[in-house]
């Protein structure tokens, strides 16, 4: 089916949008028999080159409840001047600009090649972007050396009109004043009190004229900004001097005896961080950045004592229900996250340590905000300098990669409804007639807050059919969903990207190849694991596997051809052939299993599998391994121990990491130096293949993955080893002289038991 | 058939290899790169070229080192500035394919092509004899070491790198409050002062001299971009003093833009909104 290949591949070109069905069952009962919902993954600000914003305000439905936008599914009249709408069916006049419409004279988003339009939005004052550093001293001498260094370089890459602030925490708080002038000067806080809003505001000063020399503020909207003047100045007033204030920032002064912990104070540096921006630039794109190379160890937020010898909590002893602090430290930091997020602020977390920093009662600061999660082992690695620097990375136009405070508006036909999103926002609270009683992700309404966003962020939608059975398929033989997406553009501007699509209704008993030929089965892994990672914050593991599964055997069931009770008759169409093993892999993966994960790992995953788009999850849940050798092209293999050959080299990539491993021939021949003798070029050009090739990835992905190379026989090929497939393991070694492969140590179900017993279940009637 | 048999099938074959323009002939080119990735242990590969001329600084300003290993674990490559900006360039395929599995469930056929048990000691690498490319084709030196010869030949000067940097500072004073001119002037001292001591790196010298090159002739985003460089390639060095050679740029820049609309010639030409065919109005 090359064609709904390419349907699906152009319609992610364009709308930045994949649904999971591209053919939709026309009626509810239908649709749940489907098992996979109804769902579609949307990035939101995908980079489209080719795409200028237009320099207009959208047309809206006149109806109150709908304000859907003109777009080309709406039928015109042109000669009376009037378009109805293609949810509502609400007919509207067009405004008095459009006069001159007419079949020939269209605007162009009208066109059906502007199913994805942005435009941009002249009225309303425009702000600076905001930059508030938040800055743990309590690090080691070299560390802290290389952040302030990271610090320091990152003022050259900001925007020379940007606002920044710094705020630094050990045991203590100081909020820095940055001024021209040659003294600096900071309000100091204790760590372990915490502060609400209100006092905050009132001792940093924010809540009357910050200069008592000038009198008789004007209330002009354009003042507003220098109330905070003492803490957030422009980059290019005040890069000097900030590049002095970082270059002398000490390790925290206290000392620290024998067997303690470091104090810090990172949930009250937060909770100024966020208090400051609140009270000085509500609803304005801004980002806190914090950076932290340990736990937090006193006053609210804390995640363990001072004491060394209690180690920070693990899955144990959260399981055990033995993690003292836990409970309460992520109460604090969700207050936090949902106060930075009604503000359009989000959070950053750079956590450089390692041990654990408490990741995981920290991640809803990131999660609700859009904010990044950057975990390494120091701030002096590339690791840390690179992912940092490229938070600052720029587009083609020269534009930052970053957005801020979006809202995400979504409208359906009426035999659609919404059942909620999973992402990096916070539900706006929006009820209204498309919005579903049956939640998936964070329902219950239309609208979302994505406080901070970039071209690559993307969102879960699920979705509801409430057509009813014996309704006909309906009127037009479409259905329609259009995305509205209002945000502050990098440049400052307000824009609104706006896309509309439609798919066709299909009745499921009698054209169900129709609907199994648009299956979109990558769509769909993604967006049940999704699902699946979702429910893992509020149920057990072992429960959420069993869900998966269940899922599973009934799509299997629903869509695979098979004679009852004959497992060897079981065959799925190419549409599902990779959907089971996208679901072997996701079960072994740390996106589901916390075994060998501390938890602040766990939430470090599963935060970059929640907003990656399409293409890049899929790598998380499934490797990608790629083949390199003599006898042939590099060339994608299977993620199976059966590929792990002596003549080889492979190269996977899991996201997270790249490894290059070396098969047994190939490290004994480099060990032997082939590669740098004439006549053995191409033994040397072998070589260098896969380190091209990593080094392309490793040049555009975000977060820096970690960088793996290795041989046969190394112990960093346990990397590689336990993400292959265990087809071949100690226990199933055929006869002597006949193994291929590398048989891995592992009790682990391999992929042909696993989908052994999912055919027997299938094709079982009991189920 | 013996190993060797089907080496020598390969070996008389070895376009297999070679003629895959995809990626593996590509990978024969990667002079782009400078060097590659930390498989080889080379310190900070900075070219250093014979004349100072600005495409080999270019070159320069981009290449690869290896991550710090010692504080990091599997710490990967770091790109130079040069190499991150750079314009996407020629893409390969993205590494995106999969392989489905059998749907037959049986365990997979042994795909490797040397013969099943036999020792793999005592193989060689298929020789590349016959599609040996001609010597200084395509592939990158393997020497990164700056020649010593090169760099005494194109000792760059501090006085042609501070005086401008100093006859700027002047045009500005009177223009920029005095305590910022101050405050760039005290920053040169430090640049001064580090170059004197020979504090300073031959790559961050030549970038030097090229950023005051591009102030001199008023291209100020190309100086603007080379302090960018120098700031994310080599902060440790220059992090005290470039913020006062930024600064020194913005207000060099905003004096120039001063003067020129004093002198009436408004260069700012008419915005062009960008919009879309077929648009009748903008509203």
């Amino acid at each position: 089916m090359a064609t709904y290949l390419e349907f699906i591949q152009q319609n992610e070109e364009r709308d930045g949008v994949r649904f999971s069905w591209n053919v939709w069952p026309s009626s509810r009962l239908e649709a749940t028999r489907m098992v996979v919902p109804l769902a579609c993954l949307l990035t939101p600000l995908k980079e489209r080159p080719d795409l200028p914003p237009v320099q207009y305000e959208p047309v809206l439905c006149s109806r109150p409840t709908c304000k859907a936008i003109l777009n080309p599914l709406c039928q015109v009249d042109y000669r009376a001047k009037l378009w109805a709408c293609n949810f509502c069916f609400q007919r509207n006049q067009f405004p008095p600009a459009y006069a001159g419409i007419s079949e020939v004279n269209q605007p162009a988003e009208l066109m059906p090649q502007f199913s994805t339009i942005e435009y941009v939005i002249q009225r309303g004052a425009q702000s600076p972007l905001i930059f508030l550093y938040v800055v743990d001293t309590c690090l080691e001498e070299d560390d802290l050396q290389a952040l302030k260094e990271s610090l320091q370089m990152s003022l050259s890459l900001l925007p020379p009109d940007a606002l920044v602030g710094l705020i630094t925490f050990g045991r203590m708080v100081q909020v820095h004043e940055l001024s021209c002038e040659g003294i600096s000067k900071s309000y100091v806080f204790r760590g372990t009190k915490d502060l609400t809003a209100k006092q905050i505001q009132d001792m940093l000063g924010l809540t009357k004229p910050a200069m008592p020399m000038q009198p008789a503020r004007p209330a002009q909207p354009q003042d507003q900004p220098f109330i905070s003047s003492r803490f957030l100045q422009p980059v290019h007033k005040i890069d000097m001097n900030l590049t002095d204030l970082l270059g002398e920032l000490q390790r925290d002064p206290w000392p620290v005896t024998q067997g303690k912990r470091p104090l810090r104070s990172t949930g009250v540096a937060l909770s100024i961080a966020v208090g400051l921006l609140e009270g000085t630039f509500p609803n304005t794109g801004a980002r806190i950045m914090l950076f932290t190379g340990g736990p937090p160890t006193q006053g609210p937020g804390m995640v363990v004592g001072d004491e060394l010898k209690v180690p920070i909590r693990s899955w144990h002893d959260i399981e055990k229900d033995n993690a003292r602090f836990m409970k309460k430290a992520t109460k604090h930091y969700e207050m936090l996250a949902n106060r930075t997020a009604a503000n359009g602020h989000c959070i950053d977390i750079y956590a450089c340590a390692l041990d654990q920093t408490g990741l995981l009662e920290m991640k809803c600061c990131t999660n609700l905000t859009g904010g990044h999660m950057v975990m390494g082992d120091s701030f002096n690695t590339s690791l840390f300098k690179q992912t940092f620097q490229r938070i600052f990375s720029k587009d083609f136009n020269g534009n930052f990669r970053m957005a801020f405070g979006a809202t995400l508006e979504v409208k359906t036909s009426r035999e659609l409804k919404i059942a909620g999103a999973i992402g990096p926002c916070v539900s706006l609270n929006m009820r209204g007639p498309c919005v579903s009683e049956n939640e998936l992700g964070v329902g219950g309404t239309s609208q979302w807050k994505i406080c901070g966003l970039d071209p690559t962020s993307t969102l879960g939608i699920y979705f509801e059919v409430v057509n009813q059975h014996n309704a006909p398929v309906p009127q037009g033989g479409r259905g329609a969903i259009q995305f509205v997406t209002h945000y502050q553009h990098s440049s400052t501007q307000r824009r609104i990207r706006v896309t509309t699509i439609a798919r066709n209704w299909a009745d499921a008993q009698s054209q169900l190849k129709h609907i199994e030929a648009a299956f979109d089965q990558e769509a769909a892994a993604v967006l049940m694991a999704r699902l699946g990672v979702f429910r893992t914050e509020s149920e057990e593991g072992p429960d959420v596997l069993r869900w998966l599964d269940r899922q599973l055997i009934r799509l299997c069931q629903k869509f695979g051809q098979y004679n009852k009770e004959d497992p060897t008759s079981f065959r799925l169409s190419d549409s599902f052939s990779l959907y089971p093993q996208f679901m072997f892999h996701l079960r072994r993966s740390p996106f589901l299993q916390v075994f060998n994960n501390s938890p602040d790992e766990s939430s470090y995953y599963r935060h970059h599998f929640a907003r990656q788009d399409l293409t890049q999850s899929l790598i998380m849940i499934q490797p990608i391994l790629y083949s390199y050798s003599f006898h042939g092209p590099p060339e994608p293999v299977l993620l199976d121990s059966s590929s792990i050959l002596a003549d080889r080299i492979l190269l996977m990539d899991t996201f997270f990491q790249i490894v290059i491993y070396l098969g047994e021939t190939i490290a004994q021949w480099r060990k032997a130096g082939y590669q740098d003798m004439p006549e053995y070029e191409n033994f040397k050009h072998l070589l260098q293949a896969p380190l091209d090739d990593a080094q392309e990835i490793l040049q555009a992905r975000f977060p820096m993955p970690r960088y793996i190379n290795t041989e046969h026989g190394g112990s960093q090929a346990r990397f590689l080893l336990s993400k292959v497939n265990p087809s071949q393991t100690h226990n199933n070694l055929y006869a002597w002289g006949q193994e291929t492969g590398a048989p891995i140590l592992t009790d682990d179900v391999s992929l042909q038991v696993f989908m052994d017993h999912l055919k027997k279940l299938a094709v079982s009637s009991a189920c | 058939m013996s190993p060797l048999g089907s080496w020598s099938r390969v070996f008389t074959a070895p376009p297999s290899v070679s003629a895959q323009p995809s990626n593996l002939e590509s990978a024969r080119q990667p002079a782009l790169l400078g060097a590659c990735l930390s498989a080889l242990p080379v310190p900070a590969p900075e070219v250093t070229c014979c004349p100072a001329g600005r495409a080999e600084v270019e070159m320069a300003e981009r290449y690869v080192k290896p991550g710090n290993k010692e504080r990091g674990w599997n710490d990967p490559p770091q790109f130079s500035y040069g190499l991150q900006t750079q314009a996407g360039g020629p893409k390969r395929t993205p590494l995106t394919k999969r392989v489905a599995p059998p749907q037959d469930g049986l365990p997979r056929v042994p795909t490797s092509e040397m013969s099943p048990g036999a020792p793999a000691v005592g193989h060689l690498p298929p020789s590349s004899k016959a599609s040996r490319p001609p010597l200084g084709g395509s592939c990158p030196p393997s020497s990164m070491e700056p020649t010593q010869c090169s760099v005494v030949e194109l000792e760059i000067l501090l006085e042609d790198v501070l005086s401008p940097l100093e006859r700027a500072l002047e045009d500005c004073r009177g223009h920029t409050k005095k305590q910022v001119c101050d405050d760039i002037n005290r920053r040169l001292a430090l640049l001064q002062e580090q170059w004197a001591g020979g504090k300073l790196s031959v790559p961050v010298k030549k970038r030097m001299a090229l950023l005051v090159q591009e102030l001199s002739s008023h291209q100020w985003d190309a100086a603007d971009d080379i302090h960018r460089s120098l700031m994310v390639d080599h902060v440790t060095e220059v992090s005290q003093w470039m913020v006062g050679v930024k600064r020194l740029i913005a207000e060099k820049r905003s004096l120039s833009s001063e003067e020129e609309a004093n002198e009436g010639k408004s260069t700012a030409a008419a915005e062009q909104n960008q919009t879309l065919p077929g648009i009748p109005h903008t509203p």
